[in-house]
């Protein structure tokens, strides 16, 4: 390894270690984010633990799983795309992105019909049915959509940031020398899988 | 792929996770899945247990995906160092948190 001290902005016109850097310390604020909305979770199911029970039975255990399962999927085409750009198979790892949006799409159609079968319920904060319904079960439903939405705006958000990297690889800006976007939105999309990873035992599967 | 030196900032010494890799990572995701599904759907009535169980099995995820998928267990230590500090960050907001409430009853 050389031992000459290069200077930063010394006409190199990239810090990949930066780069990935600063992705992770913006992950790291969704995190508290949704941290902080957990804890509000935590607090609320202890003082109204069995409401929160009551109201988690409303909730569509098949679909939840299954929207967990595309979300795993699509964790691994995104993590496997990275790989075959860096073995420099741009293809495939087009249409890996390309397939993991597809997984954003499916999970937000489930997403749809979940959240529409509740509308019809009246349980969405303000509905006449919702308002009938006691203390708990109502926190239980305003944190449920709450942090689905959420999750689900960064799923949209996230699929948006994989179709930008889809435009930089047909334009010749990501390739195998040079693929820190991917690798960006992939930690991105994988953040998106994080969170749901904790939502799902924590709304869909209270005993 | 190596390429260019530490010293410019530029990527170095890059590990390929290999496709099969990836892929046994996902099987063991959707194990523990299905894991959590049937120990809430069959599995124990006691409160406590049940939260606890869900959260070590989320949290084997999550440590999961971290590692393999988000590439940490091949990157620089930094990284790894920065996440266990946020993750430090957070238990203290949690246990401050609890504190508050229990001290209220």
């Amino acid at each position: 390894m050389e031992t000459t001290f290069v200077l930063p902005n010394s006409g190199h016109k990239r810090d990949d270690v930066s780069s990935k850097m600063g992705m992770w310390l913006f992950l790291f604020t969704e995190v508290l984010l949704f941290g902080g909305l957990f804890l509000v979770y935590m607090i609320y199911r202890f003082m109204y633990h069995a409401d929160f029970m009551t109201a988690s039975h409303e909730l569509n255990v098949l679909i939840g799983t299954i929207n967990t399962i595309v979300l795993l999927t699509s964790s691994m085409t995104v993590a496997m795309s990275i790989t075959a750009m860096q073995k420099g198979d741009v293809r495939l790892s087009r249409r890996l992105i390309l397939l993991t949006i597809v997984a954003a799409l499916i999970f937000l159609v489930n997403k749809y019909f979940e959240w529409s079968a509740k509308f019809e319920h009246g349980l969405f904060p303000g509905m006449e049915h919702y308002n009938t319904l006691p203390n708990g079960e109502r926190l239980f439903f305003f944190l449920y959509f709450f942090m689905t939405g959420l999750h689900a705006l960064h799923v949209i958000v996230g699929g948006a940031f994989l179709l930008f990297v889809v435009r930089a690889i047909n334009k010749n800006k990501v390739r195998q020398d040079r693929y820190m976007l991917l690798e960006n939105a992939g930690l991105y999309w994988h953040l998106v899988d994080l969170i749901w990873i904790y939502l799902f035992p924590l709304f869909y599967l209270i005993h | 792929m190596q390429t260019h030196d530490n010293h410019t900032g530029q990527q170095h010494d890059v590990h390929i996770v290999s496709y099969k890799e990836h892929a046994s990572t996902f099987i063991g995701l959707v194990l523990l899945t299905i894991m959590t599904v049937t120990v809430s759907v069959f599995g124990a009535e006691i409160y406590t247990l049940s939260v606890l169980t869900a959260l070590t099995i989320a949290s084997t995820k999550a440590v999961v995906v971290a590692l393999y998928f988000m590439h940490l267990k091949y990157d620089p230590k930094i990284y790894r160092f920065m996440m266990g500090v946020v993750l430090l960050l957070f238990v203290i907001f949690a246990v401050l948190t609890l504190v508050d409430y229990l001290a209220r009853n």
